[in-house]
């Protein structure tokens, strides 16, 4: 059941049949019914008729005429019989049309009583026999007698079957049109997922740049997402590419100088001490640009994180690492901060400001979030606050390049804020550096914004 | 003391075997997860370095285990990506502190005398019990201001004392504990080594600093503090 069409189209036909063979055999039910009940009238009509034209003699003889007005009930052989019977079950009367055929006796009634069922004969199927019973009087003396009307099936059965082949043949050619038109309206009600299927296989190929057609509002969604996705994708695979050339770009001078050093002149700092500062460098560099190409940057897909318990995660692992400092770890964050991000670069990004500040702080870290709206756009703002002693305003923008500036080699110093400032970077946002108000030390501000 | 090191990459294992040994600690070492498992929970381990990417059973799963075993020692992270997301799971896992590879194995080193100080109640990087003065970053002794030279074995037993000072040592704890190069593990030489680190500490005969528990070992007598 992997196609929508084949899965519609045994739905579709699976209703059908149910619907027109219930259909269908509601209407052969009625049909018949009333069929049935136009024989019995008319059988009705001819026993009103006969017991008119019927004559009782002073015996208490029931006789009728030659001349019946059912030119039917003359011709032998015609289909319709009429017969009567006496109170004693005798046959008094039968018409002219029952000479030579053997049929069924319909048993004696009671007067007033009808009755209509259907008699089995040898020589003209399944009979349909109504009768009843009628009482005369005859000199305070009361006579009874039973008219029965039979009437052979064969019209009856073949209006049925008429009108049988007339309603299937309707039904079925009603079933091929409407298969016919299902299939056109599925066609054309999916020709949208086909175009979406044509326009991704051009993203694919690379002839097409994103989804661009107009598709219907059931489908935008799923458009919007994929192309924020190929989007993202694609912006992946530039930072991939760039991380990857800086990479190679930034392990040069290392290389240089470590290449240089193999001539050795006596000259320069010793080998062991050059090969120590160079390697240390070098796994900087790897570290800081792995750590670019992981970063998820901004993207529609993501899920709100609720800040305040990442932090609180983040100063409970610094609390332990930090024990032995007696730092005093606060945070100052509404319970109901959340921010559309990807959850490891929020961590990373507050892991590494806050660590810079547990490293700089002299007893005292605060850390603070809160949400600005412009428009539309959520802003995160994250505040990061020490006591320690601060950064001078002119060394304030070489302190987020410390660790990875191709011509910075000081040995020691981490590439955390190199990396917060990049991840800030990816959110389109920025981090500012100032002194803090409450604290007295630094106080890091990254504002991230959401799409 | 007694170190637990579990790290699959076998270099970097033996070259800190080799290195911690050389630090006069005991060694355990094991290459994955359930062995490092074992072995922390049957050992008398002091402090463990714990890698968090091992085969068998992840680090953290290790540590998870500890922790739920009861064991208390001070564990240290091993972890090659340098992620917050790891660091922080294997904080809350139950682990003290980290350190991100590539490393100094200074730094290592320096990072567990804090662990196993921190452990042991100190928050200080010197030990002061009295006149005695331990300086656990450059290793020295001075008692009464005065420096004492001691050999490496000496300072380990020292250290391992005054760490659980107020508290019976065996001498089958300090064999089991101190890692002891040049000497067979022999309870005579440590009596030997007893009897040498008193003469050093306390050349008058006036300060007692390690008792003689009579049957059970030792104890490090003197208070805390100056």
């Amino acid at each position: 059941m992997q196609s929508l069409n084949l899965r519609l189209t045994l739905a579709a036909s699976l209703v059908l049949a149910i619907f027109l063979g219930l259909a269908g055999w509601a209407l052969d039910r009625a049909f018949k019914d009333s069929a049935e009940t136009a024989v019995r009238e008319h059988l009705q009509a001819a026993i009103y008729g006969l017991m008119a034209a019927a004559d009782m003699n002073r015996q208490g003889n029931l006789s009728l005429p030659e001349g019946l007005p059912e030119e039917r009930f003359q011709r032998p052989g015609s289909g319709l019989y009429a017969s009567v019977i006496g109170a004693d079950g005798v046959s008094v009367w039968q018409s002219p049309s029952q000479l030579g055929q053997q049929l069924p006796t319909a048993p004696h009634l009671p007067p007033g009583e009808w009755s209509f069922i259907r008699l089995p004969s040898e020589s003209a199927g399944d009979l349909f026999v109504l009768s009843f019973g009628s009482a005369w009087e005859l000199d305070k003396q009361n006579l009874q007698f039973t008219f029965s009307v039979s009437e052979d099936p064969a019209a009856y059965a073949a209006q049925v079957s008429r009108f049988r082949r007339g309603l299937w043949g309707w039904f079925a050619a009603l079933a091929v049109g409407l298969l016919v038109a299902q299939g056109l309206v599925l066609r054309w009600g999916l020709s949208p997922l086909r175009r979406v299927e044509r326009d991704l296989a051009a993203v694919e190929s690379g002839n097409q740049e994103a989804l661009t057609g107009t598709y219907p509002r059931e489908l935008r969604g799923l458009t919007d997402n994929l192309n924020a996705l190929v989007k993202t994708e694609r912006a992946r695979l530039i930072r991939y590419r760039d991380a990857l050339a800086d990479l190679a770009h930034s392990l040069k001078t290392p290389l240089a100088v470590l290449r240089g050093a193999g001539r050795h002149d006596g000259t320069g700092q010793p080998l062991e001490q050059l090969v120590k500062e160079q390697t240390e460098r070098m796994g900087q560099i790897v570290d800081y640009q792995l750590q670019r190409a992981a970063t998820s940057g901004r993207t529609t897909l993501m899920a709100p994180v609720a800040i305040a318990p990442l932090l609180q995660r983040i100063l409970n692992s610094l609390e332990k690492v930090y024990a032995e400092r007696q730092l005093k770890l606060s945070l100052d964050v509404d319970s109901d901060v959340q921010f559309r991000a990807d959850e490891a670069d929020l961590m990373e990004l507050s892991g590494n400001l806050l660590d810079n500040a547990c490293k700089w702080a002299k007893q005292q870290v605060k850390a603070s979030a809160h949400i600005t709206m412009v428009g539309a756009d959520q802003t995160l703002v994250l505040s990061i606050e020490d006591d320690g002693p601060g950064i001078a305003p002119d060394q304030r923008v070489a302190v987020l390049a410390r660790g990875v500036r191709i011509d910075s080699s000081v040995p020691g110093q981490g590439i955390g804020l190199a990396v917060a400032r990049d991840i800030t970077a990816a959110y389109g946002g920025k981090i500012d550096i100032g002194s803090s108000p409450t604290l007295g030390g630094a106080q890091f501000q990254a504002s991230l914004c959401s799409v | 003391m007694r170190v637990l090191l579990i790290e699959d990459e076998d270099n970097l294992r033996t070259q800190l075997r080799d290195r911690l040994k050389v630090e006069g600690h005991v060694v355990d070492t094991a290459a994955d997860g359930e062995e490092g498992l074992y072995a922390g929970t049957e050992y008398p381990i002091d402090i463990a370095v714990i890698d968090l990417g091992l085969p068998k059973l992840s680090g953290i799963e290790v540590i998870r285990r500890l922790r739920a075993a009861e064991k208390r020692f001070p564990i240290l992270i091993l972890t090659a990506r340098g992620r917050w997301q790891d660091k922080v799971e294997g904080l809350e896992a139950g682990a003290d502190d980290y350190l991100v590879k590539p490393f100094e194995v200074e730094e290592l080193l320096a990072r567990l005398r804090a662990l196993l100080r921190r452990a042991a109640g100190w928050t200080q990087a010197t030990l002061q019990c009295g006149p005695i003065l331990l300086d656990t970053s450059a290793q020295t002794l001075q008692v009464d201001g005065q420096v004492v030279d001691l050999t490496s074995y000496e300072y380990r037993v020292l250290e391992y004392l005054i760490l659980h000072s107020g508290e019976v040592v065996s001498k089958t704890d300090l064999t089991e504990h101190l890692y002891e190069q040049d000497y067979d593990r022999d309870s005579n030489v440590i009596e030997v080594f007893i009897g040498r680190l008193r003469r050093k500490l306390d050349p008058d005969n006036t300060l007692n600093p390690i008792e003689t528990v009579r049957g059970r070992g030792y104890r490090f007598a003197l208070e805390r503090g100056s």
